[in-house]
């Protein structure tokens, strides 16, 4: 009926079959192990949000609104208490090597109690993600070390991602823009490493982090080839931090102004710059936005299961209300145009789940998650123990031509088709989720009237925190552009993006 | 727009976007910070003295008698630069248009003293509760010399501020429901601190609890639904109003904001879909402001079916203002979503405001179950 090379012709054909399917070819590769690791990660969150978050929520945003100042350190130390911030470090590094895509389950389930928790457990994997990009794997096994051993003595040890600056938001995610824009945090290089001189503005997590991804430019003319990633740590002379943002929502996750003049980063807290970007296949430019698209690939699909949190906690608060509240003399759950809203919600939860799972599927077979779900490596990392994998890996990992294997394997060998279909499902996980997010809350206050505008019924807050998720890890404009330039514009050589 | 060409109103839509301009804009977000930041008294007292509060009493209270244009001109133009204050006319007004109502002016004279401070001349109303919809009320019961009022209230509007409270309550174990003037200061009588909530936060609520508080029946005994509808019938285009005003005031942040900000080597407003996002919004706007004026006229002309027209332009235009404030915040980027720009608050208080009057689905329903039944 069909021949092989009829398939295959047909399958390449617009939608390709590798571009749409990605759970289907995927599902079979996993290791089943994953399945009950997720259930775990679940579950704890669970419990973290009965236990820590909903007891504390919203006095704690209640605090922010009289004192914009303050910094939730008790947070960010029970989350250390609880293992969080290595749960998804692999166990070479260090961590406890739990798979990639059930963080993206577990911010969910913190998403619905609070965003602004989730937010601070996820953008210290936002940092490490981007570290990782780089597969400068004596740094990453460095950083990684020093959050296990934060846990260990009970101080916390956070990572940040720094890149926007007051200039350029959107031009600092998208190398197309990026040589237009009004960028200037700059790195000049100097003997034994570079000096940076700028400002990074609305860094979540920044006062609260040790260590700062900082990416600066070696030449401000031409921003797109002279990326340079920097390890900088608080505390190092030269940077500062400075104004605390005063935001409307996820009030508990500071966003903070970074300061850096004159501040020197010696050359082994440089993760990539342009010299060590020579000896890839692309070229400088491509590598810097096949750098962002892999980070971002993994991390939007986070940021589309905030969105699902987000529309979740929305749900819950309206159901609970519905289900307990007389309206017009019969409870509000029964009145059927409630009871469709509320199975308009579930939809819209279940899309948005959905979507970012098949972001994770594709990050399993072409992104990020890819080697450490192959089988083999997962069981070895699983069963093979902490303190033996220090001991093998460790001192490899200093080794330059690590770093050097790393990055052909990774960085070269990443076809441009996966990294499309990863950075264009990245991004409609992003803007999908959080705008179910958003609607879902309006839902729920619709339905709530009066006790939904109040603080204490928790469902206002939800509203003001979802509105971030529309706009930080790039506009969800830029995100349905980056979804066309990735997963349409491809068949149309006429289409040019970013140059209208 | 919602003035038209008529002299008197053009006039308050001058005083009123000057006022709002001068006194709101400059402060708007400090002003916002209440309760954690004083209460912006002085502005209150100046919107007072400027006859905000009195648009549609009648001048034989001591009112200025205009329409409802009037009173949406006002709001209109309070909303753009900062909705709280609107919020405290709103609710103001809408007590006094349930007093009307009700035939209880002499209520109105009572507690309205030229020489009072504002505080004392304002009522508080719960603004955001349709009472035919709620289950727990306050219950009152016949005493020889009146009436004694026991019970809880939430979300009064003004609950801290105002000296006297308009509530509805219901006699024990009967149906329907009459509305009560209170004091406030009055014994049996507990406030709770400022309700913080979504937004609106200058324009405080608070919980009440009643123990034989003595109340003034306003009108007839289990009249109550009937002076409420009366009154949502009228005040629904203000509502819808107000929504427009912050539309407003958030498209021209906006547009202003696209205007100065680069990103790609150009101006925002050079990419077609920061444009686009802005004819949406411009858009609603004009939809809007064209509703209103078309419900002004339909309902200051008791024309036929005015009472639709005016429901169905608070409906919609309140949606409007949900979707239209969040591109607001949008065409900022990061910046929309700060405290320090006024976008946040619009979006805040365009979500806050639909609540006005009632659950909106169960308003949608009682629009068209209106509309049907005529
Ligand atoms: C609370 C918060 C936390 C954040 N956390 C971090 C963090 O941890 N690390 C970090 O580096 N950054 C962070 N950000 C920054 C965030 O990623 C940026 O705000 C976002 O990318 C948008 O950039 P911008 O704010 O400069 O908006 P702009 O880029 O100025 O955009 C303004 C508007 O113009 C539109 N626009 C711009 N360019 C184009 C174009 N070419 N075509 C069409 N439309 C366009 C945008 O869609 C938007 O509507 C955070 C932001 C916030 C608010």
């Amino acid at each position: 009926m069909i021949s092989r090379s009829e398939i295959k012709t047909y399958t390449n054909m617009s939608p390709k079959f590798d571009d749409i399917f990605c759970s289907l070819q995927s599902a079979p590769k996993l290791p089943k192990g994953m399945i009950k690791e997720t259930k775990k990660v679940i579950a704890i969150a669970r419990k973290f949000n009965k236990e820590v978050i909903r007891p504390h929520a919203l006095a704690l945003d209640l605090k922010m609104h009289e004192n914009p100042e303050f910094l939730p350190w008790d947070f960010v130390e029970k989350a250390n208490e609880w293992g969080f911030y290595t749960m998804w470090i692999p166990k070479i590094f260090g961590g406890k090597g739990y798979n990639m895509p059930s963080m993206s389950y577990f911010v969910e389930e913190i998403g619905s109690a609070c965003l602004a928790m989730a937010n601070l457990i996820g953008v210290h994997y936002l940092g490490l993600c981007s570290l990782t990009s780089t597969w400068h794997m004596r740094l990453i096994n460095r950083l990684c070390r020093d959050v296990a051993a934060g846990e260990k003595i009970q101080t916390p040890c956070l990572i940040s991602l720094a890149i926007t600056e007051p200039g350029a938001g959107t031009d600092v995610e998208e190398m197309d823009l990026a040589d237009k824009g009004n960028i200037t945090c700059h790195a000049e290089k100097i003997t034994d490493g570079y000096r940076i001189n700028g400002t990074k503005i609305f860094i979540s997590n920044g006062h609260l982090s040790t260590w700062h991804i900082v990416i600066a430019y070696s030449d401000l003319d031409k921003p797109s080839e002279n990326s340079v990633v920097l390890a900088v740590k608080t505390g190092t002379k030269g940077f500062s931090f400075g104004r605390k943002e005063r935001k409307m929502g996820q009030k508990g996750c500071p966003a903070s102004e970074l300061i850096f003049k004159d501040c020197f980063v010696p050359d082994d807290q440089i993760c990539l710059d342009p010299q060590q970007i020579q000896g890839l296949k692309r070229s400088k430019r491509d590598t810097a936005m096949q750098m962002i698209d892999y980070v971002l690939a993994a991390t939007r699909a986070g940021v589309g299961a905030f969105g699902t949190g987000a529309a979740r906690g929305a749900y819950e608060v309206a159901l609970k209300f519905a289900s307990e509240t007389v309206v017009a003399g019969k409870l509000l759950i029964n009145h059927e145009w409630a009871q469709c809203m509320l199975a308009e919600m579930y939809k819209n939860i279940a899309m948005a789940r959905l979507t970012y799972a098949e972001t994770n599927y594709a990050n399993g077979l072409y992104g990020s998650f890819r080697e450490m779900q192959k089988k083999p490596m997962y069981y070895y990392y699983k069963f093979m123990p902490a303190k033996w994998l220090e001991k093998m890996f460790s001192p490899m990992m200093d080794k330059p031509m690590m770093t050097k294997l790393f990055r052909k394997k990774q960085m070269d060998g990443q076809t441009d088709d996966e990294i499309h279909r990863t950075s264009g499902w990245g991004s409609l996980a992003k803007f999908s989720g959080t705008d179910i997010g958003i609607k879902n809350c309006h839902m729920a206050l619709e339905m709530m009237g009066q006790a939904g505008l109040r603080h204490d019924r928790g469902a206002e807050k939800i509203l003001r925190d979802a509105k971030l998720l529309q706009i930080y890890e790039g506009t969800n404009q830029l995100n349905r552009l980056n979804l066309f330039k990735c997963l349409i514009a491809g068949d149309f050589p006429q289409a040019v993006v970013f140059d209208e | 727009m919602i003035a038209g060409t008529n002299k008197e109103l053009k006039l308050l839509d001058k005083a009123s976007a000057e006022f709002a301009r001068k006194e709101l804009a400059p402060n708007r977000e400090e002003n916002d910070k209440f309760p954690f930041s004083p209460f912006f008294t002085p502005v209150l007292e100046k919107a007072y003295s400027l006859d905000f509060f009195h648009a549609l009493l009648p001048e034989k209270l001591g009112g200025i008698g205009h329409g409802v244009t009037a009173l949406s001109v006002i709001l209109y133009n309070i909303c753009r630069e900062d909705s709280s204050l609107g919020g405290i006319i709103f609710t103001h007004t809408a007590a006094q248009e349930i007093l009307l109502a009700a035939d209880a002016g002499n209520l109105i004279q009572q507690i309205t003293k030229s020489d009072a401070p504002v505080n004392e001349c304002l009522i508080a109303f719960p603004t955001f509760n349709n009472p035919s919809e709620i289950e727990n009320m306050a219950v009152f019961k016949k005493k020889d010399t009146g009436y004694a009022l026991s019970g809880a209230i939430d979300y009064m509007v003004l609950g801290g501020l105002a000296s006297h409270a308009l509530l509805p309550a219901r006699y024990d174990g009967t149906n329907g429901f009459s509305f009560f003037l209170i004091d406030l200061a009055a014994q049996g009588v507990s406030i709770s601190d400022p309700i913080h909530s979504l937004g609106l936060h200058a324009c405080p609520a608070a919980d009440i609890r009643l123990e034989n508080v003595e109340g003034s029946l306003v009108g007839e005994e289990r009249q109550g639904a009937a002076y409420f509808e009366a009154m949502t019938d009228r005040m629904s285009v203000p509502a819808a109003a107000m929504s427009a005003g912050i539309m407003k005031g958030s498209f021209s942040e906006a547009l202003e904001y696209s205007r100065g900000r680069f990103q790609g080597g150009r101006e925002i407003i050079n990419w077609s879909e920061v444009k686009m996002i802005l004819a949406d919004m411009a858009v609603k706007i004009q939809n809007s402001e064209m509703t209103i004026s078309r419900a002004c006229q339909a309902v200051d002309n008791t024309e036929k079916g005015w009472q639709h027209c005016s429901r169905a332009a608070a409906i919609s235009i309140q949606e409007a203002a949900c979707d239209l404030t969040t591109w607001g915040i949008q065409v900022l980027g990061g910046v929309g979503y700060m405290k320090d720009f006024g976008q946040e608050k619009r979006f805040r208080d365009a979500k806050h405001l639909q609540a006005l009057l009632g659950l909106a689905p169960m308003r949608k329903l009682k629009f068209f179950k209106n509309l049907v039944k005529n």
